[in-house]
């Protein structure tokens, strides 16, 4: 399977620090990676490159075989393809069919279809009927699943995931393990962030292990060094 | 006590009478406090956005100086306006020293820089994810924008708010260059000041009241926006 991200050379450093420093690092389509490493090993960092969020202070970024240049409409372009979940996702002020509208109306999805999708990324997280609700007066774990109904709505190609089980509730945890592997059986890579390396917290899929924000040996085949 | 007491009824009189001097100053206070919040605005909200959205070498400098123009005193403003619409002045020419215009040009220079400031910390107040999250959904740059614009509308309408309180109920601009002209610049603060030194204290009182009522008004209509 030909790799959808490849990186060259990429580091990533702020005054004073460098947050990642990355040689070589491909990542295949249409599979779980996980990404692993304690705090501050610079996996949020990555995860805002791949999302085209931040561009790296040096070396170079793949996407699909394109280097990406960081510069105006193609990265609007890029990132209608990957998006994004923060760990403490921020739900815009409003209904939960609202905050789910703005990334469809960006993409001209409008009317009917627009409340079709809306309503089938809600009940793909377990919240159908929930279009009305006020976001923010919901509990935490349903928060985090509107904001990734709001990515599932999307139908991204690729959906990276900052800790998506962290503070969650067990009901709510649940909901996003299934649609997360219901996801890589659909041809969607996604690639999480998580604490957790035991197999089942990370989706039995390929690990990116980060050090010091270096791939350290632990990473697996699919990622490849 | 009783001299309190009959101004006081003597001012409810002048309110319920709809006296027109008292009338044509609110009228006029309102007119020059509204277009002069409306130039502020034009130019504080978007100084305030660009400075809070981006990283420039001298923006601390720039946000300390903006800070101090808020503490301006009204005189001083007044003072500089008057010296460039004065005859002598480079647009005394035009003719707008002692008009509602000279009010609204010193009154949108006071009040442009507390809605800028007041728009600024709005924007450093803000979720610091709303400009990624909008992003990562497929926002260009002006659909981000616009987005954050919408989640911290609440902040800038108290900035809007905030200078619009500054404005009517400021003097010194109001007297150096509208002249205090009866029927035609006067407004409520400079009535009251003029009536109270005249000892008709029972007009000054009634335009306090109104004064009041029109801040109280303003801030009602924006808790009410705040909670729909």
């Amino acid at each position: 399977m030909a790799p959808l991200y490849r990186l060259e050379s990429v580091r990533k450093s702020y005054p004073g620090k460098v947050a990642l420093e990355i040689p070589a690092l491909t990542i295949d389509e249409g599979r779980i990676h996980s990404l692993t490493g304690p705090n501050g090993s610079g996996k949020s960092t990555l995860l805002s490159i791949l999302a085209f969020l931040s561009p790296p202070t040096s070396g170079a970024l793949y996407y699909d075989g394109e280097r990406v240049d960081w510069k105006g409409r193609s990265l609007v372009s890029l990132r209608k393809e990957a998006t994004l979940l923060h760990q403490s996702p921020y739900l815009f002020e409003g209904s939960v069919s609202a905050n789910i509208t703005f990334g469809l109306k960006v993409r001209g999805v409008e009317g009917e279809k627009q409340q079709c999708r809306i309503a089938e990324a809600l009940e793909m997280v377990g919240l159908g009927g929930f279009e009305q609700r006020r976001a923010r007066a919901l509990s935490g774990g349903e928060m985090q699943r509107v904001a990734l109904a709001r990515a599932l709505a999307l139908s991204p190609r690729v959906l990276l995931l900052d800790e998506p089980l962290a503070n969650v509730d067990r009901r709510s945890a649940e909901v996003i393990r299934a649609v997360i592997l219901s996801l890589s059986g659909k041809g969607t890579t996604v690639i999480m962030t998580t604490h957790d390396m035991r197999p089942p917290e990370r989706m039995n899929g390929d690990v990116i292990h980060l050090e010091d924000g270096r791939l350290s040996t632990e990473t697996e085949s699919h990622a490849k060094l | 006590m009783d001299f309190l007491i009959e101004s006081l009824k003597a001012a409810a009189a002048l309110i319920a009478n709809g006296d027109p001097e008292l009338s044509h100053a609110v009228w006029t206070s309102v007119y020059v406090s509204v277009w002069s919040i409306v130039f502020a605005s034009l130019v504080g909200i978007p100084a305030g956005l660009a400075i809070g959205l981006s990283e420039f070498p001298l923006k601390r400098p720039v946000i300390t100086a903006l800070n101090s123009l808020m503490a301006v005193p009204t005189v001083l403003i007044g003072l500089l306006v008057y010296g460039f619409i004065s005859r002598q002045g480079p647009f005394g020419a035009w003719g707008m020293l002692f008009t509602p215009t000279a009010i609204i040009i010193g009154d949108a220079l006071l009040a442009a820089p507390i809605v800028a400031n007041y728009t600024l910390s709005s924007v450093r107040g803000a979720h610091a994810a709303i400009l990624p999250t909008a992003m990562t959904l497929g926002g260009d740059r002006l659909q981000s924008v616009l987005k954050f614009l919408s989640e911290i509308r609440f902040g800038m309408m108290a900035a809007v708010i905030s200078g619009f309180g500054r404005v009517i109920s400021e003097v010194g601009v109001a007297m150096m260059l509208g002249g205090n002209i009866l029927g035609y610049t006067r407004t409520m603060t400079t009535a009251i000041a003029l009536e109270t030194s005249k000892g008709e204290f029972a007009l000054g009182i009634a335009l306090g009241g109104v004064l009041m009522a029109v801040a109280f008004a303003v801030n009602i209509i924006f808790q009410f926006l705040q909670r729909r």
